[in-house]
């Protein structure tokens, strides 16, 4: 049964399952659904997830949506190397973390970087064709997400705070790090991936607060992440200069 | 050694103790006032995933030196770690299903029930404690989002405007629990588990705080679901161990609202 997954660049949500997948060794059918030209509010797309958020993977019969209950997915129903800890603290704690970075981390490093990429990439259209946009969207929390990024209407308290966390996600992260070779404890696994997917970036995104100097354990993880083939593989497919900002975790950049 | 902390038996608090009378697990019941904010005297800050309580408010276990937070992920702890009845489903995807639930309930109904519990029966708790004694206390409450979740209890952030707006959030969970319930009688597959669990513990209160979104007519199956695992007998031994007797009346600060609106 061919994998069929729905996704933008690697990066974020889109990232997990395609990092998940090549970990596994399941090759996949790619379908580039570009975010921002709304093509996750399409009619096609809706069919597919009538939420219109990505990712979907469609596999036989089923469709999934979440994207980290969906790389717990490709680990449970493919062959392939282990990504989940065989210990159930470990596997607690995978767990955890992931929570962490899907509900705390991520939604104010994305705030930050919807006010500074998505939301400019898509201002300049006329506003008609925006409020069109804003009414195809399925979910009213991702229509009130868009009309903030598309209008500008983050408050600057709420950049700020969001700023505030990212540095103090940051410092959590770095300590853990010293604890813990890897997220879950003493293996790579999703917890890693998904880690990843959140911050390969945040060396660029966040030069203040994660770099050598000051979060080495962090730049580490990334690096060695980075390092794997199947992320080599995965961040290949990246179309947009976003994707290749993974570059700078190349060692060689900066040797 | 097994060890659950853990104030009366609703919402968050409810779901482990459900689990683990469903394992038939011996544990011991490390019981404190959540209401009374005891449990920032637990002596827990040093485990970063136990201080900073993703959920807020919550139980933890202490299995064997380790503790463990986050309600839906103790669940899958208990299913994973201890044996007896198995609560997790068999199948890859009828576990992406329980997981997805437990992602999406824990995220809506997670945020939008603690508010209008905690209005309805904490927040007049709270007023009649020595307010100069509870900001002393919660001054004192680290990290922030957790002290910020309770002084919006005190300061009026919790407008009539905002309650309504979530008892009609509340509506959307729902029909989807609604509609997930028109394939079979439980949430992930052909069985009962832990997503039936983590469900349940949050929904059966919402008759109690928003008779308009969960009611016979509106929600026919929800209230069979309810029904039905109310009477399991792991469930009234979860529910026997209110030390008030009426634990849906026991509410603290839950997940937080989505700060994009």
């Amino acid at each position: 049964m061919t994998v069929h997954l729905y996704h933008w660049e690697p990066n974020a949500n889109s990232g997990k399952p395609m990092l998940a997948l090549a970990e596994k060794g399941v090759a996949f059918e790619s379908h580039y659904i570009d975010l921002l030209k709304f093509d996750q509010h399409q009619p096609d797309y809706l069919k597919i997830n009538p939420d219109g958020t990505i990712p979907a993977m469609v596999h036989g019969d089923h469709v999934l949506t979440e994207s980290t209950p969906m790389m717990e997915y490709v680990d449970d129903a493919f062959d392939g190397p282990r990504l989940k800890p065989t210990d159930p603290k470990e596997r607690w704690r995978m767990r955890w973390w992931m929570r962490f970075f899907d509900s705390y981390f991520a939604p104010s490093l994305s705030m930050i970087g919807w006010s500074v990429f998505v939301g400019p990439a898509v201002r300049q259209r006329p506003k008609e064709e925006l409020e069109a946009a804003i009414a195809r969207i399925p979910l009213e929390s991702r229509r009130i997400a868009w009309r903030k990024a598309m209008f500008n209407e983050f408050s600057e308290a709420e950049l700020t705070e969001s700023r505030r966390r990212v540095h103090y996600c940051t410092g959590i992260l770095e300590d853990h790090l010293a604890r813990h070779e890897w997220i879950a404890g003493t293996r790579y696994s999703l917890g890693d991936i998904n880690g990843f997917n959140l911050g390969y970036a945040l060396p660029l995104s966040q030069p203040d607060h994660c770099n050598d100097a000051k979060t080495p354990r962090i730049m580490e993880w990334l690096r060695r992440i980075y390092e794997r083939p199947a992320a080599k593989q995965i961040w290949s497919l990246g179309r947009t200069a976003m994707a290749q900002r993974v570059k700078f975790l190349e060692r060689a950049a900066h040797a | 050694m097994l060890e659950l902390y853990h104030s009366e038996p609703n919402t968050f608090f409810l779901k482990p103790l459900i689990a683990l009378h469903e394992k038939q697990a011996p544990f011991d019941s490390r019981w404190f006032d959540a209401e009374g904010l005891e449990q920032f005297e637990l002596g827990f800050s040093g485990d970063v995933e136990a201080h900073l309580h993703l959920e807020r408010e919550g139980p933890l276990l202490l299995h064997d030196g380790t503790l463990i937070s986050s309600s839906f992920f103790m669940l899958e702890y208990i299913a994973e770690a201890l044996p007896g009845l198995p609560l997790l489903p068999e199948s890859a995807i009828d576990l992406y299903r329980a997981r997805a639930s437990g992602q999406f309930l824990g995220a809506h109904l997670g945020s939008l029930v603690p508010v209008l519990g905690c209005m309805r029966y904490l927040a007049p708790k709270l007023a009649a404690m020595d307010r100069t004694r509870l900001i002393s206390t919660l001054a004192e409450v680290g990290p922030q989002e957790r002290r910020l979740a309770w002084q919006a209890l005190l300061d009026g952030t919790y407008s009539p405007q905002i309650l309504a707006t979530a008892r009609e959030r509340l509506k959307f969970p729902v029909s989807r629990v609604e509609a997930t319930l028109q394939h079979g009688d439980w949430l992930a597959g052909p069985g009962y588990s832990i997503a039936d669990i983590d469900a349940f513990a949050m929904l059966r209160v919402i008759p109690d705080l928003a008779p308009e979104v969960l009611n016979k007519t509106a929600t026919p199956r929800v209230c069979e679901f309810l029904a039905r695992i109310a009477e399991r007998p792991a469930v009234k031994a979860a529910l026997a161990m209110s030390r008030s007797g009426k634990p849906a009346q026991h509410f603290v600060p839950g997940v937080e609202p989505s700060r994009w609106g």
